[in-house]
């Protein structure tokens, strides 16, 4: 039997709400000049990884599921293009005097493992990653309203072990950075290597792999 | 042409270079890369000052200039938390430019369960691998630390553990 | 040749598409699928595993944020 449904045009919600938005950047761009910004960057942020369906939990989680590769080849295209922009910009910041090298760069531990595996864990279970979850609750979902009621606790949690943590294994940890093994050029180039052999694992992967359950 | 851009959804490549360019333009212009979790902890850390709490005493928050700067913000004065209220407006935005907003309930108190779970374990995890998958992944790698890799092969793990679970309880 | 629904209203990723798949596998030769989700990421994630099934599919937005994919066991 089919249910009657009826589908509404919701685009003059979407006229409000982007008008919303501008008047917003104006607000917050008068506070301060770089919160508008931010402000804009979260929204495009926002607004591309919903109509891409991008979600990271999905790209680490669909090879194992279902054989399928194509968001996790996405990433990696990312990662390429990011790889070569971004050690340009920290070349430029180097060169013009700058201390530390900028961007996120980490200590990398036991802590890191530790974090990442139950992150991975998490994100497979609760149907969807940090930038998955924001982009949900935008979307009209309640369960990933629940996801970050979690995500707060599991924070706060966090950041009150988070001394046992940096003193047992955070203040431990070097923080490597490509470059000083490999020089600027080198580390770009051996980064992009490798993303293009995981590339090729993943197709080919994706090709033999047909999971049925 | 036109409704295929407008309704979507784009393909994963278009959202993956799209992304790249917005990090990138990022970076370049504030000096930082996008980052998701530090302001969720600000987040939980409001709501429990709120609530009585007083986390700007913790350890986490007082011994680090910025994070005890962060916390004496607001929900709309810091930029990590305004920038993840932009990515919940811009879904939105994206959602209705092609009328397919719903409300999606709950459906069973098994839902609730993982999701309460998973939302602890994923929150905890990133205070201790000092990032989610985008400040600990996503920007990490492009910014040559190491750390973003060990992340990624770390979650990978992770995922396939909960992809077994997943198939074993809740489908 | 029956016609059997898939109800995945509420469900959250990727149990639409493991339910998919699990509710294929029972299915006659001919017999045709219809999985109702309201996810939308699912819409693209069914279509691309059944894509890869070389299965025909067809999906139909039957409300705002709620479609229905057509999925025909042919082999």
């Amino acid at each position: 039997m089919k249910k009657v449904k009826t589908k509404k045009d919701q685009r003059a919600y979407f006229w409000f709400f982007s008008f919303l938005a501008l008047i917003l950047i104006f607000l917050f761009g008068i506070t301060s000049p770089y919160l508008g910004y931010y402000w804009l960057f979260g929204i495009l942020f926002g607004f591309v990884l919903q109509k891409s369906r991008f979600c990271f939990a999905a790209a680490f989680r669909d090879p194992i599921i279902a054989g399928s590769t194509s968001l996790f080849r996405a990433v990696l295209v990312a990662m390429a293009i990011m790889t070569v922009f971004f050690t340009l910009i920290q070349y430029n910041a180097v060169q013009g005097g700058a201390l530390t090298i900028p961007g996120r760069i980490s200590p990398v531990g036991v802590h890191t493992i530790a974090g990442g595996f139950i992150f991975g864990i998490g994100m497979v279970i609760a149907g969807g990653c940090a930038t998955g979850t924001l982009m949900r609750i935008g979307e009209g979902f309640f369960m990933q309203v629940i996801v970050l009621i979690g995500f707060l606790i599991g924070t706060l949690w966090g950041a009150w072990d988070y001394p046992w943590w940096e003193r047992v294994f955070i203040s431990n940890s070097p923080t490597l950075h490509l470059a000083q093994y490999f020089g600027w050029t080198g580390a770009v180039i051996f980064q992009l290597v490798l993303i293009a052999v995981l590339y090729y694992i993943a197709k080919k992967y994706d090709d033999q792999n047909n999971i049925l359950l | 042409m036109k409704s295929k851009i407008i309704i979507g959804p784009w393909s994963y490549l278009t959202g993956a270079i799209l992304l790249a360019v917005l990090n990138t333009l990022l970076f370049a212009a504030l000096h930082t890369p996008w980052q998701i979790t530090t302001g969720i902890t600000y987040w939980a850390a409001w709501i429990f000052k709120f609530l009585g709490g007083a986390p700007e005493n913790w350890h986490y928050f007082a011994n680090n200039a910025s994070k005890s700067e962060g916390l004496s913000q607001s929900f709309l004065s810091n930029s990590l938390s305004l920038m993840n209220f932009g990515v919940i407006f811009g879904a939105l935005l994206a959602v209705l430019i092609a009328s397919q907003f719903k409300v999606k309930k709950i459906k069973s108190p098994k839902q609730i369960f993982a999701a309460l779970l998973g939302g602890i374990i994923m929150g905890y995890g990133t205070r201790i691998a000092l990032g989610c998958n985008i400040g600990a992944f996503f920007s990490a790698i492009p910014s040559l630390s190491v750390s973003g890799w060990v992340w990624g092969i770390s979650a990978f793990i992770g995922a396939w553990v909960g992809s077994k679970l997943l198939i074993k309880y809740l489908l | 040749m029956a016609e059997v629904r898939l109800d995945c209203l509420y469900e959250a990723c990727p149990i639409p598409l493991l339910k998919t798949m699990q509710s294929l596998k029972v299915l006659n030769q001919g017999d045709v699928l219809i999985v109702e989700t309201d996810h939308s990421c699912a819409i693209k994630n069914i279509a691309e595993w059944v894509g890869k099934q070389k299965l025909p599919c067809e999906i139909i937005e039957v409300s705002n944020g709620e479609w229905e994919i057509y999925i025909r066991k042919e082999r």
